[in-house]
Parts: structure tokens; C-alpha cells; sequence
């Protein structure tokens, strides 16, 4: 017997497959480069507010988008290795997937915001730090996208290890926030499905995200580069 | 008298050269064409692609030529054997592999230069969105070359 339960909410999922579209968005236009260089830089902005969403909504979400229902405590790693983890949420080993995935997405942020492409792109907070590091950011770009590739590689692997030796189909849920679970289970405390979706957390959230989008690609920027740039001059020979 | 004075000439000459280090003269010059390079580029980015209510067709024009004046400047002569370890006004991240790989640098080099000499022309125009277009190819042009022969950070 099995019962259908609600565990990922809606906005967690519009979350997750944006993220599936906007990641490989970024590698390509960056690969390409040229003009769509440009849109690498807007992807990276979007990519950015949803990773500042995605944290206030671990905090303000429903019940398995909360960060503290899901975080992989020592205890709860002991358990799911001895297999006494019961849960239907991100499981422990998950959870790290999830964390490792969110800091290396905030890195792989964090750096492109202050790097530059030697020829015609520089990220909106370049102007706050010397050339020879936002070169060096650069790099470090590269380095954790690598790494970043090789979790989502893991991700993948994982979900099509559990659909064919565990017979667990993880995707499904993620598409339609509903997961099937065996009846006896879901009477547990452990399944309990998600509660506490409110829409002045989601309003909230999404305002702090939009801030956030528009603080790194303009509001920072005039704070430290006001008016007219030098590149801008008028003239196109000053006198000499 | 005047061999010996010659000579003294041509030995004093030539340990100068040794000292300036031909190797880190290239090298240093091919970094300020490309920093040169990368001054006008960031105009025509600023005027035509991130504030194009700022577009002076003359300041443009003037930049395309600039740079076009680089790709026309014969930069395979700073890339002598030897140059890809060094110190210009910072090492250089020139690749070893670039002097195994001679025609694909080639190539690379006159797609850049064909992209260039193009905005010039187009720049000449005043034709915003033909500017664009164009400057999107030397961008991409840039890139190729890049992704060739230089050291990654």
C-alpha cells in the first residue's frame, strides 16, 4: 500500500529547475563567449538571487526546505550509515550534497562577481578590488567550476543509482513536490509532510533575492563609480 | 684604431641587449600592445554595448583604428623562441605548446586580425549595431587565442 504526501514545495522546485536551466546556461555562453559574455554575467546575477533566495527559503520555507529539518548533524550521518535513517526529506547524505552544492554555487558567485575576462567583460564588483586579483579570481573561477561539475556529476550519478538499485525515483517528486511512501511508514513521526508554507516568507525572500540582484549589478557600482566613466569622453582626442 | 673602437662598440652593444634581455623585451612590449589594446576595447564595450546613450562615433572610430593599428603591427615578431618564460612587466602565460602549434596560432592570429581591420571599417561608419556585431566577433577572436596559447590563472 502506498500513500502519496506533499515534501517539496513549489517554490523549492521552481528553485531547483531554474538552477538546472541557468548552470549550464553560464558554462555555455562563457565557453562561446564573444557578445554572449554579457549574458554569462546576467546569468550569474540570476544565478545569485537564486542562491540568496534558496537560503532565506531554508530558513522561512515549509517543513523540507528548512534547513535544521534536513542538516546533516553527526548523529543523523550515524544513523542513515547504519541504516536506521528513517526520514522522507533530503536524507543526511543528501543534505551534504545539498550543502556542498550551495557553497560551491556561492564561490563560483563570489568569484565571478569580482573577475574580468581580459577582453571585454568585468564583473559588476571588479572595479572593488586591483587587476592582479580580479585576474586571479578569475582563475579560481575556473578552478571551482571544475569542482562544481564534479558534485553535479555526483548529483546525477546519485539520483541514477537510486532509481535502479534502489528503486527510488527522486526526480518525480522534484517535478510535482509529491512523493509515494509505503502506508506503514507514512503514519511515522519521521514522514511528516511539509507545513509552514507562508507567503510573507516567500514574499520576503523573493524582495531580499531582488535586493540582492540589484545591489551587486548596479547599487554597489555607484556607490564607488559615480557618473561619467573615462571610457566615455566625449572627445575623441582630447587636445593631444 | 676604429676596429678596435667598433669593436668595443658592437661588445658593448650587444651586452646591453643581453642585459635588457631580448626575451623580456618581447615579452614587454607584446604586453602593452595588449593592454593598449584592451583600453580602446573597453571604450567601444563602454560606448556602444554598456551605455550606448554615451556613443561618440568619433571616440569609437578612433579606438577600432587603435586597435586595428595593434593586429596590423606585426605582434609574431614578439613571440620569439624562448618567450613563453619570462618577465615583462609581469611572466608572461604564454603556453610552450604555442610553437608546436604554429598554425592553429595562425589562424587564430589572422582571425583577430581579419575582426579587427573589420571594425575599423565598420567603426568608420557609425553604424551602432553593426559595431556591435563586429566588436562581438574580435571579442570572440580575442578568445580564440586565449584559449590556445595562454596559461589559464
Amino acid at each position: 500500500m502506498k500513500v502519496t504526501i506533499h515534501i517539496w514545495d513549489l517554490p523549492l522546485r521552481l528553485f531547483h529547475w531554474l538552477l538546472v536551466a541557468a548552470v549550464p546556461a553560464a558554462y555555455i555562453t562563457a565557453k562561446i563567449g564573444g557578445p554572449l559574455i554579457d549574458w554569462h554575467g546576467r546569468i550569474g546575477i540570476f544565478i545569485l538571487g537564486l542562491l540568496v533566495f534558496r537560503i532565506f527559503w531554508g530558513f522561512v520555507g515549509s517543513t523540507h526546505a528548512r534547513f535544521l529539518t534536513f542538516f546533516p548533524t553527526i548523529s543523523r550521518l550515524a544513523a542513515y550509515f547504519k541504516g536506521r535513517w528513517q526520514g522522507i526529506g533530503h536524507n543526511p547524505l543528501g543534505a551534504l550534497s545539498v550543502f556542498a552544492l550551495l557553497a560551491v554555487l556561492i564561490a563560483q558567485v563570489g568569484t565571478g562577481l569580482f573577475a574580468n575576462d581580459d577582453i571585454a567583460y568585468a564583473g559588476p564588483l571588479s572595479g572593488l578590488v586591483d587587476k592582479p586579483l580580479s585576474d586571479q579570481l578569475r582563475g579560481w573561477h575556473n578552478t571551482v567550476f571544475d569542482l562544481l561539475a564534479a558534485l553535479l556529476v555526483l548529483h546525477v550519478l546519485a539520483i541514477v543509482f537510486y532509481r535502479c538499485v534502489k528503486k527510488h525515483n527522486l526526480v518525480v517528486p522534484m517535478l510535482t513536490g509529491k512523493k509515494q511512501i509505503a502506508k506503514a511508514l507514512a503514519t511515522s513521526i519521521s514522514a511528516n509532510p511539509a507545513t509552514g508554507f507562508r507567503a510573507i516568507g516567500l514574499i520576503l525572500s523573493l524582495i531580499i533575492s531582488c535586493i540582492a540582484m540589484w545591489g551587486v549589478s548596479d547599487g554597489i557600482a555607484y556607490l564607488y563609480h559615480p557618473g561619467q566613466s573615462y571610457q566615455q569622453t566625449a572627445q575623441a582626442n582630447p587636445g593631444f | 684604431m676604429n676596429k678596435k673602437i667598433a669593436l668595443t662598440l658592437l661588445l658593448t652593444a650587444s651586452t646591453t641587449a643581453a642585459i635588457a634581455g631580448p626575451i623580456e623585451e618581447q615579452i614587454r612590449f607584446r604586453q602593452s600592445a595588449y593592454s593598449f589594446a584592451a583600453w580602446n576595447v573597453g571604450k567601444i564595450k563602454s560606448q556602444v554595448v554598456d551605455h550606448p546613450e554615451t556613443f561618440n562615433k568619433d571616440a569609437v572610430a578612433a579606438a577600432a583604428n587603435a586597435i586595428a593599428a595593434v593586429a596590423n603591427s606585426g605582434l609574431g615578431a614578439l613571440y620569439g623562441e624562448g618567450t613563453d618564460q619570462g618577465v615583462g612587466w609581469k611572466q608572461t602565460r604564454l603556453k610552450p605548446e604555442f610553437f608546436q602549434k604554429k598554425e592553429e596560432v595562425t589562424v587564430a592570429a589572422n582571425t583577430f586580425n581579419v575582426a579587427a581591420n573589420e571594425l575599423a571599417k565598420v567603426a568608420a561608419t557609425g553604424d551602432i549595431n553593426a559595431i556591435k556585431t563586429q566588436f562581438g566577433k574580435v571579442g570572440e577572436s580575442c578568445k580564440g587565442c586565449h584559449d590556445l596559447a595562454r596559461i589559464k590563472e
